[in-house]
């Protein structure tokens, strides 16, 4: 991150200020914002998937239906996420077991660190247990779709295995309540993820992040959004038809990027206004060269899915959906959550390294 | 918002420090470390203006064991320790997962990361070496036998101070004293104010216009 300071000076530089050498702020590399990012991915995922589950009750449809298709992928997106989450933050620990015993070692629960990782885990606990329910057991095997990849994984392994799991899952099935309750407590460490957000928002020493709530609300927002638009891109690459329960979800994600945009144009005018030297380092380096084409991928990932979720939830409500808009809907609404996932991924990556902490000085 | 009156603390005066870096290097020595290792206590040269009008002004800093320790808030498998006995903030090495996090919490760049990647930091001379303050017996004054931290000891111009506040307080200035009531610095470090040039202060304080180099470590 050498790299970020000089831009940084240079930039501080062109702006008519005299040269600063600041204190790197180089503490961590691109694992933290993968982190950061994927974990609220994986609780955005589960959100999808508890809330198909919900609305295909709701609708009083069978286990065979788009929905049980949405909450299967839901589910398993979340676990690749909390996984891949749980990878990238592991790879930058210089003690990995110490972390990995986290039940012994991490005991400052004022520390967002050590709450983050229990909800993480929590999480993913949660969406192993719904996916199975989603993945085994008598309904699931006279289903079909893309979705049940991993039955055919087990079922490979071994046919008996499979008949096993089956079996067992059937058993431990619950009743309607209990599983209501279930989605219920899994979508509060689907929320707690915001967690990540104040991670960075109670760093006093860094202007950029240091905002109680901006930060945690955007980390949230696009994070969510981002994991039902993940969701949803993967069941939509086999289930093609755009109907009301995609519609619903496309218009979720549209309202989600526009909070975030606007939540995101917030943050920025503030941090132009103010007048800390930190605040005003970051926003100089924001604004240079390749992190100003950068900033500009962040808002493009927000405005796409906004407008295209939009026109395509609307028309499919209105009846509208022409078969132009049919044909080329799918398409745009994979292509917009794509530019979800870069987006809020190269927003997180953003500020790490626009990151400045307050120059150190003690003195008179 | 300040320390108790039997918790250490460090006291710097800006008009004494002559930039040689005799701190930093004995503090080195006293705790064994390799010479490319990270600078438990860093001098810096702060500048502003050009010639003939040029002013630079050196200044030392390490961990301050501020009252508040925002590290130790932060730090998730409670490495590190305020300690209630002399306010020392120590590092459990066998805890400590390598996360950094601290680092961005301290504001003043205090915490380092050796090749294993496990943070060490100032102790105050409490201990040797990195964790070396970890679990030590409380605190003793050089009168009660303890030893005068070495970046006190080596200081040419006697411009860094280290004791309980309560003693502390009693060689300082007024005008120091006063802003440390005040609040200056949050409570966590006692500084004299710089009387050669009030206006480079000032410029400091609002962090424009100067130059601060040999900032990185
Ligand atoms: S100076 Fe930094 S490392 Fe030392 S106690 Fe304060 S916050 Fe912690
Ligand atoms: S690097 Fe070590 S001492 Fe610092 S916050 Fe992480 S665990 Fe605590």
């Amino acid at each position: 991150m050498s790299t970020t300071i000089s831009v940084l000076s240079a930039a501080l530089a062109a702006a008519g200020n005299s040269e600063v050498i600041w204190h790197p702020a180089d503490y961590w590399d691109l694992s933290i914002p993968v982190y950061l990012f994927l974990a609220v991915v994986a609780g955005g995922a589960y959100l999808t998937g508890a809330s198909a589950c919900l609305i295909r009750s709701l609708r009083g449809k069978g286990a065979c239906c788009l929905e049980t298709e949405i909450a299967r992928w839901g589910f398993l997106v979340a676990i690749a996420a909390a996984a891949g989450a749980g990878l990238a933050v592991l790879s930058h620990l210089a003690v990995i077991y110490r972390a990995i015993l986290f039940p012994i070692y991490l005991t400052n629960f004022d520390s967002w660190i050590t709450i983050g990782t229990w909800i993480l885990v929590l999480l993913s606990l949660f969406a192993v247990v719904c996916l199975l329910l989603q993945l085994f057991g008598e309904h699931a095997a006279s289903d079909e779709g893309a979705s049940l990849f991993p039955r055919t994984i087990v079922a490979w392994v071994s046919p008996v295995l499979l008949e096993t799991i089956d079996g067992l899952v059937d058993r431990v099935r619950p009743p309607m309540s209990v599983f209501a309750g279930l989605h219920l407590l899994g979508s509060l460490f689907a929320l707690g993820t915001i967690y990540t957000g104040f991670e960075l928002a109670i760093v006093d020493t860094v202007p950029l992040w240091n905002d109680p709530v901006i930060i945690p609300a955007l980390f949230l927002t696009s994070g969510v959004a981002a994991g039902i638009g993940a969701t949803l891109a993967l069941t939509m690459l086999f289930e093609r038809e755009i109907g009301p329960v995609f519609a619903g979800y496309a218009l979720t994600v549209s309202l989600l990027s526009a909070v975030s945009l606007a939540l995101l144009y917030y943050g920025w005018i503030l941090l132009a206004a103010s007048d800390a030297p930190a605040a005003a380092a970051s926003y100089a380096t924001l604004t240079d060269g390749w992190y100003y084409v950068g900033a500009w991928l962040v808002v493009l990932g927000f405005v796409a899915p906004m407008i295209i979720g939009l026109v395509i939830g609307l028309a499919t409500f209105a009846d509208r959906l022409s078969p132009t808009l049919e044909r080329v809907g799918g398409p745009a609404l994979i292509g917009s959550f794509g530019l979800l996932l870069v987006g809020g991924l190269l927003f997180r990556i953003l500020l790490l390294l626009a990151a400045a902490q307050n120059p150190l000085v003690v003195i008179g | 918002m300040s320390a108790d009156d039997d918790h250490w603390m460090f006291y710097f005066d800006p008009n004494r420090c002559i930039g040689c870096h005799a701190c930093s290097v004995s503090c080195k020595q006293r705790h064994n470390r390799d010479a490319d290792a990270d600078d438990w206590r860093t001098v810096s040269h702060v500048s502003s203006g050009e010639y003939p009008d040029f002013r630079e002004v050196p200044i030392s800093m390490s961990c301050m064991h501020c009252h508040d320790a925002p590290c130790e808030q932060v730090c998730p498998p409670d490495a590190i320790i305020k300690r209630e006995e002399d306010g020392i903030v120590t590092v459990d090495r066998d805890r400590c997962i390598g996360c950094h996090y601290c680092a961005w919490a301290c504001p003043f760049g205090a915490p380092t990361y050796d090749e294993e990647g496990l943070m060490s930091k100032c102790n105050l001379c409490l201990g040797e070496g990195p964790g070396g303050g970890h679990g030590q017996p409380e605190r003793q004054t050089p009168e009660e036998g303890g030893a005068v931290p070495a970046c006190v000891d080596d200081c040419v111009g006697g411009a860094i101070k280290a004791g309980p506040k309560s003693e502390i307080m009693q060689e300082v200035s007024e005008e120091a004293a006063e802003r440390f009531e005040q609040g200056a610095y949050e409570g966590r470090v006692i500084v004299e104010p710089l009387k050669e040039d009030g206006e480079m202060a000032d410029s400091i304080r609002n962090g424009d216009e100067l130059n601060i180099v040999d900032m990185a470590r």
